[in-house]
């Protein structure tokens, strides 16, 4: 810090005035990498003595991911990194909080510009050189245990440069925390808050949307916050870390690390405004300018004032009473605190009176407008001619979804990048029944979630209730479901491109059948199968259940599903051809047994309603208040009896996407036991099958034999 | 020269300094005195270019002084609490100022270390008080700025101690035109070594006067009239700043030269009078007495 010496040499002055900092950032960063090291690689050493490998290759890779672990990509360092850039920042420019420190460093002869220059460089010097201290420390122990190649040390190098963008982000906040305050707590405090901010914005807000908007979901666009490194980091950090390769490491990792450099950039330029408009004298004080007392006030009150709110309306099952009154106590009680903070006076708490009200008036208003939609969310339907494509999610159907890239995804990412109704006049008149409808009378009722893609650009998603027995809504959803864009933002079996490379195993069940089918047929079925899905409606998957599934296997554990209904002649002559198709009713003659099981749920709920005391008086006055099992269960071993259970089993293994929910009775369940000498192909690894029995057939001998008696 | 017009300061409600316009001319040891709160080491604060003014301007040498590296180049500025690098010693301080300061003496500093009987390695937070006002005071002297701005840094030394730095001061202004302004509230500590003085009360300036002008200018007679008539006679046209009566024993301070008030006494009658020395604390009394401010309480308590 120097005028007549040159920059460096204002560094090295400056590092002496730092010394703590550098051991704390360097032990820090040695034990990290280091300890990290020792103990991945002595695990796998250990997993190795208890014989966990079974070649010296499977070992030596194991050690390799192990150093990977230790060196990449690793969501263990977050702490320690934020942490540094926090400290680091702080220490570096803290001299700004004493007075007599300011008095000296600014009378002397070098120009604030100068004297920014060298502590922020030095900052990052001794963050750098810490990390890669650390870093070779750790690549020294991986080495002297032969767990370093080529892809440990590309994978460290890139981490590295990783966890440098996140510290930057950080470090640049803590320099905006601290020009904008005059004391460590208080530029803790705001830094915390800064970093956490659009964390607790983002919570306040879908917490009022799903607090007051029935038509309110979060699942095709999450509401994510858009400038959280830490939400950046803890989102994206295992894909990059499990990406196939560098370049799909690269796209997942470089847009967001442009964007941390983008919101580091736009901090650094801020601290540094701040730091050029901070007046010495508020060395000590709690906030560089007055006028920033009651922004930040206010800021900070509104989603604290939610914050405790929304406690108490969960806590008190949904009073609004308590939350209007918990949201006027957490305004009120932060509004105050920060006032005492700001002068280090209990006397102060109310100091302010036009910026409490103020914080006090902006939380109502939140509230108000959600409480009563001012803006009308619950009713928005966009017309019809500004819909550019929709894609939308009927609840009842589950798949296992991956990428191009075999990388898993969740089902609504699926959906949302495969499917595209162009034609948005069925979805549209769905949501409008919705709307008219009363959910309160809905015979099934089931979410939808609609994601509106508008010709501005802008997206929108809401979640409907729909009742699948209102046949007008039935006839809407045939409609839709027979769309071929539905269908395959639907079926991942229809769009995967790859569907016939890498298949390692083909099987078709009926639940308990598993009849394997050479992998050379895949194209064939996979065609029958296009052809059959043509006629597939809504009414379909109501009116019948599947009659069994097609599996197709990969070689990476991946397995793609095809239901098969009854109704599929194609697939299922395909299946015949190949000698692999069962249908769901079984033949008596394999089976050794059948046991049913009645729950008697009715005697249960009577049990729950006096408990809630919901029973009337005369009846609850004969409970004795204890637990009572109810279950009967009755094993049938008669052919006869047998035969007339069968027609009426459905497989619980086999799914029935969107069907009735009282298709299947509830009270029972069976398991029907193979006679051991049956040719019939079942899975030879189970002793049993569970079963469902068909609502309102079960067998009168049966529902006799299952009656409970009380004994 | 060292010029400062129309400087306020407000700290949040308070005004610290009200429109102070002073000038310190080089050469000169300028006094600031001014009780706790005048706002003494608000004006040295923002002479030193620490804190920045809300209106009016400071200017060193006419360049403005705040953020402005040539400006400060020619300051040293020693706070009321001067701040030492934690475990630090002289040794590591005179390495921080010669690496800042491009005048910087460090044989000079070595030798008025020893002079001070300071140990160079020793630390400095096991100084007392007065030990790190003297360091500062060194380190300040050595810097070899035109100007060093001291903030009650005489208070807590020695005067023994006190007149080896006053003899430093004296040397040094004579060898290179140091010019020390010395901000103090004690009005006795700076009698001695102050060319001109600089009141400040409540953020503004009562009076700035050079010591000797004053001194000059402000005259006490004790006397004993032979009757009113030559009393009047004699105080006719002079402007009496104070006047007490014990028994027929008058004292009188009157605002005239010391020839004049001799030439004025002795064509009236009187039993006995005489021209007495004026201490500054007398001189002080007297000049802010007439404009309504009792300086005993200001600054002699």
């Amino acid at each position: 810090m120097t005028s007549k010496s040159s920059f460096w040499g204002s560094c090295r002055e400056n590092h002496k005035r730092r010394v703590w900092v550098w051991i704390v950032a360097v032990l820090s960063q040695l034990l990290a990498y280091g300890g990290m090291t020792m103990i991945y690689l002595s695990r796998i050493r250990g997993f190795r003595e208890d014989g966990n490998f079974k070649t010296p290759e499977a070992f030596q890779q194991a050690m390799y991911q192990a150093a990977r672990d230790a060196l990449g990509f690793s969501d263990n360092l977050y702490g320690i990194v934020f942490l540094l850039a926090a400290i680091i920042g702080m220490q570096g420019f803290s001299y700004l909080f004493d007075r007599r420190k300011v008095d000296m460093y600014h009378s002397v002869p070098v120009s604030k510009n100068r004297r920014f220059a060298v502590v922020y460089v030095n900052g990052l010097v001794i963050y750098l050189v810490a990390n890669l201290s650390g870093l070779i420390f750790g690549t020294l122990v991986s080495a002297s245990q032969s767990a370093v190649n080529g892809e440990v040390l590309a994978e460290a190098g890139l981490a590295f440069a990783w966890n440098f963008f996140f510290f930057l982000v950080f470090y640049h906040l803590m320099i905006l925390a601290v020009m904008l305050t005059g004391n460590r707590f208080v530029t803790i405090a705001l830094f915390l808050m800064l970093a956490l901010y659009e964390f607790l914005v983002n919570d306040m807000f879908n917490g009022l949307k799903s607090m007051f908007f029935d038509t309110y979901a979060a699942y095709f666009l999450q509401n994510e916050p858009k400038f959280s490194t830490i939400y950046d980091c803890t989102m994206n950090i295992w894909q990059i870390k499990n990406a196939p390769d560098a370049a799909a490491a690269a796209k997942i990792a470089m847009p967001l690390v442009a964007k941390w450099v983008g919101i580091a950039a736009v901090l650094l330029a801020a601290g540094w405004y701040a730091y050029k408009k901070r007046p010495s004298e508020i060395a000590g004080k709690a906030v560089a300018h007055r006028f920033l007392e009651p922004v930040l006030k206010v800021a900070a009150a509104i989603p604290a004032a939610f914050i405790v709110g929304r406690v108490m309306y969960d806590t008190s099952y949904q009073n609004e009473t308590l939350l209007v009154g918990g949201l006027l106590a957490g305004g009120v009680i932060l509004c105050a605190a920060m006032e005492v903070i700001y002068d280090f006076d209990i006397r102060s708490l109310f100091k302010h009176l036009l910026s409490d009200g103020i914080a006090l008036a902006a939380i109502m208003v939140i509230f108000s407008v959600f409480k009563w939609d001012v803006f009308g969310y619950d009713n928005y339907i966009p017309a019809q001619n500004k819909v550019e494509s929709i894609a939308i999610s009927v609840d009842g159907y589950y798949d296992s979804y991956w990428d191009e890239d075999r990388q898993y995804i969740e089902k609504n990412q699926f959906e949302k990048e495969n499917m595209f109704l162009t034609d948005a006049s069925f979805v549209l008149a769905l949501a409008e029944t919705a709307k008219q409808a009363d959910p309160e009378e809905m015979e099934e009722s089931r979410s939808v979630y609609i994601l509106y893609r508008l010709k501005s650009g802008a997206q929108k998603e809401r979640c409907i209730q729909v009742d699948f027995e209102d046949p007008g809504t039935g006839e809407l959803l045939n409609q839709i479901f027979s769309m071929d864009a539905y269908k395959t933002g639907v079926f991942p079996a229809m769009t995967d491109q790859k569907l016939l490379e890498g298949v390692n195993k083909i099987q078709y069940t009926n639940g308990p059948a598993r009849t394997v089918i050479p992998v050379e047929e895949a194209g064939r079925l996979r065609d029958a199968w296009l052809k059959d899905m043509k006629e597939f409606d809504f009414t379909l998957v109501r009116q019948n259940r599947p009659c069994g599934v097609l599996l197709f296997q990969y070689k990476d554990y991946n397995q793609r599903q095809f239901i098969v209904y009854d109704s599929f002649e194609n697939t299922i002559a395909a299946l015949k051809d190949l000698e692999a198709y069962y249908p769901m009713e079984l033949d008596p003659a394999d089976i050794e047994s059948v046991t049913v099981t009645c729950y008697h749920n009715e005697l249960t709920q009577q049990d729950d309603e006096m408990d809630y005391g919901i029973q009337p008086r005369a009846v609850a006055e004969t409970w004795d208040g204890g637990y009572t099992d109810y279950t009967v269960s009755e094993t049938f071993y008669e052919e006869e009896q047998i035969a007339q259970i069968l027609p009426h089993l459905y497989s619980n293994w086999v799914d029935a996407p969107w069907s009735r929910y009282k298709d299947l009775d509830d009270n029972y369940s069976v398991e029907v036991v193979f006679k051991r000498n049956s040719s019939y192909p079942y899975d030879r690894e189970s002793y049993y099958f569970g079963y469902s029995i068909y609502a309102g057939q079960v067998p009168d001998f049966v529902a006799e034999a299952t009656a409970y008696t009380g004994e | 020269m060292i010029e400062i017009h129309n400087l306020t300061k407000c700290f949040e409600q308070i005004k610290a300094v009200d429109e102070v316009s002073v000038v310190i001319r080089e050469k000169t040891v300028f006094g600031l005195i001014g009780t706790n709160g005048a706002g003494k080491s608000t004006v040295l604060r923002m002479i030193a270019g620490v804190i920045k003014p809300d209106e009016g301007t400071v200017a060193v040498d006419n360049m403005p002084v705040f953020d402005n590296v040539e400006a400060k180049k020619r300051l040293f500025f020693i706070a009321d609490e001067p701040y030492f690098f934690a475990n630090s010693n002289a040794r590591t301080m005179e390495k921080y100022y010669s690496g800042i300061y491009e005048g910087f003496d460090r044989e000079e500093f070595y030798r008025y270390l020893e002079k001070f009987n300071l140990d160079r390695n020793r630390k400095i937070g096991t100084f007392s008080k007065g030990m790190k006002k003297q360091l500062a005071l060194l380190l300040g002297i050595c810097a070899h700025t035109k100007y060093i701005l001291c903030d009650e840094t005489f208070d807590g030394l020695d005067p023994v101690m006190r007149q080896g730095i006053k003899s430093i001061f004296a040397k040094e202004m004579e060898e290179r035109g140091l010019t020390p302004v010395i901000a103090s509230h004690n009005l006795r500590e700076l009698e001695d070594i102050c060319d001109h003085v600089g009141l400040l009360h409540r953020g503004g300036v009562l009076l700035s006067r050079d010591l000797e002008d004053m001194k000059c200018n402000i005259q006490k007679v004790q006397c004993v009239f032979t009757s009113v008539d030559d009393e009047l006679k004699a105080l006719n046209g002079l402007e009496v700043l104070k006047k007490e009566q014990r028994g027929s024993l008058s004292t009188i301070t009157v605002r005239s030269t010391r020839e004049e008030v001799e030439a004025r006494f002795a064509t009236v009658d009187t039993i006995f009078y005489e021209v007495l020395p004026l201490s500054l604390e007398e001189i002080f009394i007297s000049e802010t007495e007439v404009v309504g401010y009792d300086i005993k309480k200001l600054i002699l308590g």
